[in-house]
């Protein structure tokens, strides 16, 4: 609102100068649990434990990254949980895709009805399925693999995926559709040849989105998931607790190697996740 | 031309509705059923026990505790990092050098995993070094070492304002954008016309905001009852319960004592709620969009 309103210089003030302090303050209180995390990871423990978490160190300390990063099982957990992130990134745009292309395209009597009841499935609580699910994957033995995460996964992220999908075809001309269909284009041709092409900022913001979402979390393998080889970073860094539970610096260090690809898809895609997270502003 | 519409339509619908048919509605028929039964999550067999599962929700002197604190972590939810961010948002929807940066810094926490979120506000709140009680130390010269998680009177507050941090960034980017909507040239007309900068807010643009209330009050009831991981990480609804809600409550019956039926009851009330407030939101989405097409 303000940004068509240039102040005009008239005499002096006082309240650009103003806000900028406040916000300032506030950013830096907003900047100090992470910050925490990152001073920790940088102390040895000794020093911590003399009460001096909070304070800039001396020297850089880099033992406990050498210690997190050398810890077998944090490989693991590592690479399980891409294992579990691209598949379901990939597989929940996929389906997002697909059912996005004719809930936007292809409309029949009944899909908006259709549509509200697939994206009313971002809403609810997960707890509402979990015991089904549980039974369910336990049935068919899957349960303490990353089958189960993956595929629940792929499922909760068709709501989002075909709400953002629908909308964005919706942008696209439907004019473009009908000229490739009277040249002998097939319905998936013009899926994947002439929609899908203009769709990549969608496609980036979904894959932002899905990425950090199911990279996080936190629920579904802990649920399906029991022996130490089968968890994700995020369960892991909670079972690894125990065997630093005074190592404050490596957890930190540990908290920091989580949260890297997260807050490296979120720098470089920033202005696509806050779009995401705009547009989409549903998903929890 | 129509049939092989119909053909297409069926083709490219075919995956996405089994997949999320199969393990996201029925699913949720089959919570339905098991609130029915006293299945204990290994046993093949179970039995029928009518609505006992739900009459021992009237009972559970647990459950009503978690519905209280649900309650109270879903207001606390809703005001807090709504008020904030929307202060936030009135501070940067301006032209300020770094607004760039102001905006990261708030909503990075949002990327955060709810682990990584409680770990960092473990640190803060521990006794003996953590910031808080060294803050509080400096300040007031005084010994301070509460331990906030593990009152039971601060426990639950502790992890709300851990949660509000996280949070405030999305309702911020949320009404950021509503702002963007707001016409620059009626607020123009406005301060020509007298009105003071209070004015313009509580009259002008709060009102015409309305669309991203609606939008970030839904978000946080619906996040709040979903709210599980950072408890679970920060204080496992403990000390005493007195930090249980119903996402951990259920949780808890299921996977801890393995009631999976009594669980399963606890799930289905919990998705009324959430149906209930979907309803609401949809209802006044309904309404915002015929107000402010």
């Amino acid at each position: 609102m303000a940004e068509s309103t240039p102040m005009p210089a008239r005499r002096f003030d006082p309240w650009p100068a103003t806000i900028f302090v406040m916000l300032a303050v506030l950013a830096v209180l907003f900047l100090l649990p992470t910050a925490g995390v990152v001073l920790s990871s940088l102390k040895t423990t000794h020093d911590i434990s003399m009460g001096d978490l909070w304070s800039l160190p001396a020297t850089l300390y880099l033992g406990n990254f050498r210690e997190a990063l050398s810890n077998p099982s944090v490989h693991r957990y590592l690479l399980n949980t891409l294992l579990v992130t691209l598949p379901a990134t990939t597989g929940s745009i996929t389906l997002g895709v697909l059912a996005g292309y004719v809930f936007a395209k292809l409309p029949f009597r009944g899909s908006n009805a259709l549509f509200l009841v697939l994206v009313a499935g971002m809403f609810f609580p997960p707890q509402a399925i979990l015991v089904p699910l549980f039974r369910m994957f336990n049935a068919v033995g899957l349960i303490d693999t990353l089958w189960p995460v993956i595929v629940v996964h792929t499922a909760l992220g068709i709501p989002i995926c075909t709400l953002l999908m629908r909308n964005f075809f919706a942008t696209v001309p439907n004019a473009l559709r009908e000229a490739a269909i009277m040249e002998g284009a097939s319905e998936w041709q013009v899926l994947t040849r002439v929609v899908l092409p203009l769709s990549l900022p969608a496609l980036a913001v979904l894959a932002v989105l899905q990425f950090t979402w199911i990279w996080n979390d936190f629920l579904w393998p802990l649920i399906f998931t029991k022996s130490d080889d089968k968890r994700t970073i995020m369960i892991g860094i909670v079972n690894l607790k125990g065997q630093y539970s005074v190592a404050w610096g490596v957890q930190g260090a540990l908290s920091l190697v989580a949260s890297l690809p997260t807050l490296a898809v979120f720098l470089f895609f920033q202005r696509y996740f806050i779009k995401g997270m705009t547009m989409g502003a549903v998903k929890g | 031309m129509n049939r092989q519409n119909r053909i297409w339509r069926t083709a490219l619908l075919a995956a996405p509705l089994a997949v999320f048919g199969l393990f996201v509605v029925w699913p949720l028929m089959s919570s339905f059923y098991y609130s029915f039964t006293n299945w204990n999550g290994f046993n093949p067999n179970y039995d029928f026990v009518g609505f006992a599962n739900f009459g021992k929700i009237v009972t559970d002197r647990l459950f009503l505790n978690a519905t209280i604190n649900t309650a109270i972590w879903m207001v606390a939810a809703i005001v807090l990092p709504t008020a904030l961010g929307l202060g936030l948002a009135l501070l940067l929807d301006r032209k300020l050098p770094g607004a760039r940066f102001f905006k990261s810094v708030f909503y990075l926490p949002i990327c955060l995993s709810a682990v990584i979120v409680g770990q960092i506000w473990i640190w803060i709140y521990q006794p003996d070094w953590g910031l808080l009680n060294t803050v509080l130390r400096h300040v007031t010269g005084a010994e301070h070492n509460w331990a906030w998680l593990a009152r039971p009177n601060t426990a639950l507050w502790s992890v709300i304002v851990a949660w509000s941090w996280q949070q405030t960034g999305l309702s911020m980017v949320i009404y950021l954008a509503g702002l963007t909507g707001i016409p620059g040239d009626l607020l123009e007309v406005c301060e020509i016309e007298g009105a003071s900068p209070w004015q313009r807010l509580r009259r002008v643009v709060l009102p015409l905001l309305t669309p991203s209330t609606v939008v970030v009050v839904a978000l946080s009831v619906i996040n709040s009852l979903k709210g599980f991981d950072i408890l679970y990480i920060m204080t496992g609804g403990g000390p005493f319960n007195s930090s249980d809600t119903l996402a951990m409550h259920m949780y808890n019956e299921s996977f801890a004592k393995f009631r999976m039926g009594y669980g399963s009851a606890i799930s289905v009330v919990l998705f009324l709620i959430a149906m209930v407030v979907i309803g609401l939101y949809f209802r006044q989405l309904r309404k915002v969009d015929r107000i402010y097409g």
